[in-house]
């Protein structure tokens, strides 16, 4: 090979991490690309009396607010739900909630059983043992045996507690007849992976885990792949994927520290940026071969975004039940209403999350759980009925693919090093609003099950958790802009290894099915790599 | 920061976060000298301060309360913002924590690096549920 490197990574979270360490793994010679830098642990601010205004600032999951170096801008403007995401080695797991399921054999037939939407080019069977693998990798917390769910194998780790709060919950499920199970999760209920340690129920999960506890993808992946002698280089802006004349990638042009253009070349290039980065690095990527920018003769690249509405329902007890110990957003699942039923006014559904409850900043300005508790003479008064005394549902619905739902380039707006930014489109659809209000009910009820003597739902949060969709796969080169491995149908050494390749969402947090992925085109790549077709 | 807006949002804050127990409110325990740098950096919400004429300090608490109502209506952005930093320095403050823990029994500390005690997961409440049926579609 006289390319620089084999295997050339853009971004280094979820995706871009497991396929580095799987192709690492096997001997490939793998550089990879992140525009952000290293979260060191003595930055991580839960151990600081101002944590909880970190959290609304240099810690803001939302890049606009945040606006840290690493980021580039996004014009959210035509968005209703704004997207979140981080940009560092590991990625948006640097902030996640670390929650891990899987999607249902269902997610992958959509088309099929309720005529809407498209089946993916692969199902449930094809994937499980690459959720199987990347589950060993991580280090799931959790119990097998979910009736919800196919069987899987044992989880590494027991549960993580469920609190006062996921007690009484699971007691007012049973009564009601409903599904409900331990939530799997990527956090460490006892010392797993290297040197990191059990959870102590600190809280804050989302700002980062001084313990290791959580998975985050650069303690799980990196660590393994620099070892086995992959090359991760920080600060490298990628701002176009270079082809030849014959249409093949021959690698990148990207910014360092510096703000100098470096070229990397590569016999492969795989994309690992996100539902936003990843389109907009194509779209950015046009030439005169590729007018309409790279991989995108179906026309799909940054269209059918999806993000995974989410409506917060909070119930509040007379009762104390310390919701602020424990992983903030882990403990148990719903997934009663997760399949179609024809008897309601919505395709497919949405799972009920169980979420624990703020710190007393938190509690006092509220959020996405309650509203902002008044000040003045009853304020005391207030904060105490709330504080220590409430737990949410996040009701996560399906979010059915729209074209008109898209990420473009924006005509004016750039990053710190001139690239044009990402601009969002996105409308929540009729459909899932009715699912939303479906589900804002049924945790209504749940919580009046579970004796709360107030139920309060502000409605649908106005940020979007989970991006998904924008280069999906498929069979059909026109109805798709990869193949059914991540291999985009124009370009044959050009893949894509993240979110973007949703065809649909489901209902349940994606990061366990990004990895999957991830891995299974590690694998086709090892599988394939001496007969792809690579730049001379 | 000069006295008369120091006194006003001193007076503002105690209205907003007023005395509770033995913990004075959040002026009188000197927050206002805490936020007055990042209300100089929000010129709107400084603006309402300059708006309120200096006998606001003289008025009775209900009256206070009611000009801050009508500026809560006329201007609730910036106003939204000052009870934002009002919390921020509030919720922040050791000493309120430390009523908070007497109070509720939460720690005065941040959640690092201690953390809490939890009871472990116990499978017998999975009894119920164990027992249904595969509760997914077949494809």
């Amino acid at each position: 090979m006289g390319a620089d490197t084999d295997v050339l990574v853009v971004g280094a979270g979820a995706a871009g991490a497991a396929v580095s360490a799987r192709l690492s793994e096997s001997g490939v010679r793998v550089v990879c690309l992140e525009q952000g830098d290293w979260v060191l642990p003595k930055t991580i601010p839960s151990g600081s009396p101002d944590w909880e205004i970190r959290r609304q600032t240099t810690h803001h999951p939302n890049p606009n607010v945040r606006r840290l170096p690493a980021d580039y801008p996004i014009n959210d403007s035509a968005a209703d739900l704004k997207p979140l995401l981080y940009n560092a080695v590991g990625g948006s797991t640097i902030h996640w909630g670390a929650h891990f399921p899987r999607l249902r054999p269902s997610d992958f037939r959509v088309r099929t059983l309720d005529g809407v939407a498209d089946d993916w080019p692969l199902d449930y069977d094809e994937l499980a043992p690459y959720y199987d693998r990347n589950d060993e990798q991580v280090g799931v917390s959790g119990v097998a045996g979910d009736p919800g769910n196919p069987p899987r194998s044992p989880r590494q780790m027991p549960p993580v507690p469920l609190g006062r709060g996921g007690e009484l919950l699971a007691a007012a499920f049973d009564r009601l007849g409903w599904h409900w199970w331990p939530a799997d999760v990527a956090i460490n209920t006892r010392p797993y992976g290297d040197g990191r340690r059990a959870c102590n129920n600190c809280g804050p999960c989302d700002l980062g885990c001084p313990r290791g506890a959580r998975s985050s993808a650069d303690l799980v992946y990196w660590p393994r792949a620099l070892r086995q002698g992959a090359v991760l280089r920080t600060h490298a802006r990628v701002c176009e994927v270079t082809v030849d004349s014959r249409g093949r990638a021959t690698g990148v042009l990207y910014f360092d520290a510096k703000g100098n253009v470096r070229r990397q070349r590569a016999n492969v290039v795989v994309l690992a940026c996100n539902a936003i980065g990843t389109p907009r690095l194509l779209l950015a990527s046009a030439s005169k071969r590729f007018p309409e920018g790279l991989a995108n003769s179906s026309g799909l690249v940054g269209k059918n975004l999806m993000l995974h509405p989410v409506a917060m329902v909070t119930g509040l007890f007379d009762e104390p039940i310390d919701g602020y110990k424990g992983p903030f957003v882990t403990s148990l699942v719903c997934q009663e209403f997760y399949e179609t039923d024809r008897a309601r006014s919505f395709v497919r559904g949405y799972q009920m999350q169980l979420c624990r409850s703020n710190g007393p900043l938190g509690t006092a300005l509220g959020g996405p759980y309650l509203p902002r508790i008044d000040w003045g003479t009853d304020h005391h008064r207030m904060f105490l009925e709330q504080f220590g005394h409430g737990a949410s549902l996040a009701v996560t619905a399906e979010d059915l693919p729209d074209e008109g739902n898209c990420v473009t380039l924006d005509p004016t707006l750039v990053d710190a090093d001139g690239i044009p930014a990402p601009a969002v489109r996105y409308r929540v659809g009729e459909n899932t609003f009715a699912i939303i209000e479906h589900g804002i009910s049924r945790a209504t009820e749940a919580f009046a099950e579970a004796g709360a003597n107030r139920v309060v739902a502000p409605g649908l949060i106005d940020s979007a958790f989970h991006l998904l969709g924008t280069a999906r796969l498929g069979s059909d080169p026109r109805r798709s802009v990869v193949d059914a491995f991540g291999r985009t149908h124009d370009v044959p050494n050009l893949f894509v290894a993240d979110s973007s390749l949703f065809v649909t969402g489901g209902a349940v947090n994606p990061a366990s099915t990004v990895q999957a992925l991830a891995l299974r085109t590690a694998d086709h790549i090892l599988q394939t790599r001496r007969t792809v077709d690579v730049p001379a | 920061m000069s006295r008369p807006r120091g006194n006003i949002l001193g007076a503002v804050l105690d209205r907003l976060l007023l005395a509770n127990g033995p913990l004075a409110g959040a002026g009188e325990l000197g927050l206002g000298d805490q936020i007055e740098e990042a209300v100089q950096a929000r010129p709107h919400v400084a603006a309402l301060l300059d708006g309120l004429a200096d006998c606001f300090v003289e008025l009775p608490g209900e009256a206070q309360d009611g000009i801050l109502r009508g500026l809560e209506q006329q201007a609730p952005v910036p106003f939204g913002e000052l009870v934002e930093l009002a919390y921020n320095a509030y919720y922040t403050d050791r000493r309120v924590l430390e009523h908070l823990e007497r109070v509720t029994g939460y720690p005065a500390r941040p959640p690092q690096p201690e953390g809490y005690e939890l009871g472990a997961f116990d499978e017998a409440v999975l009894g119920t549920i164990r027992g249904s049926g595969p509760l997914f579609r077949t494809v």
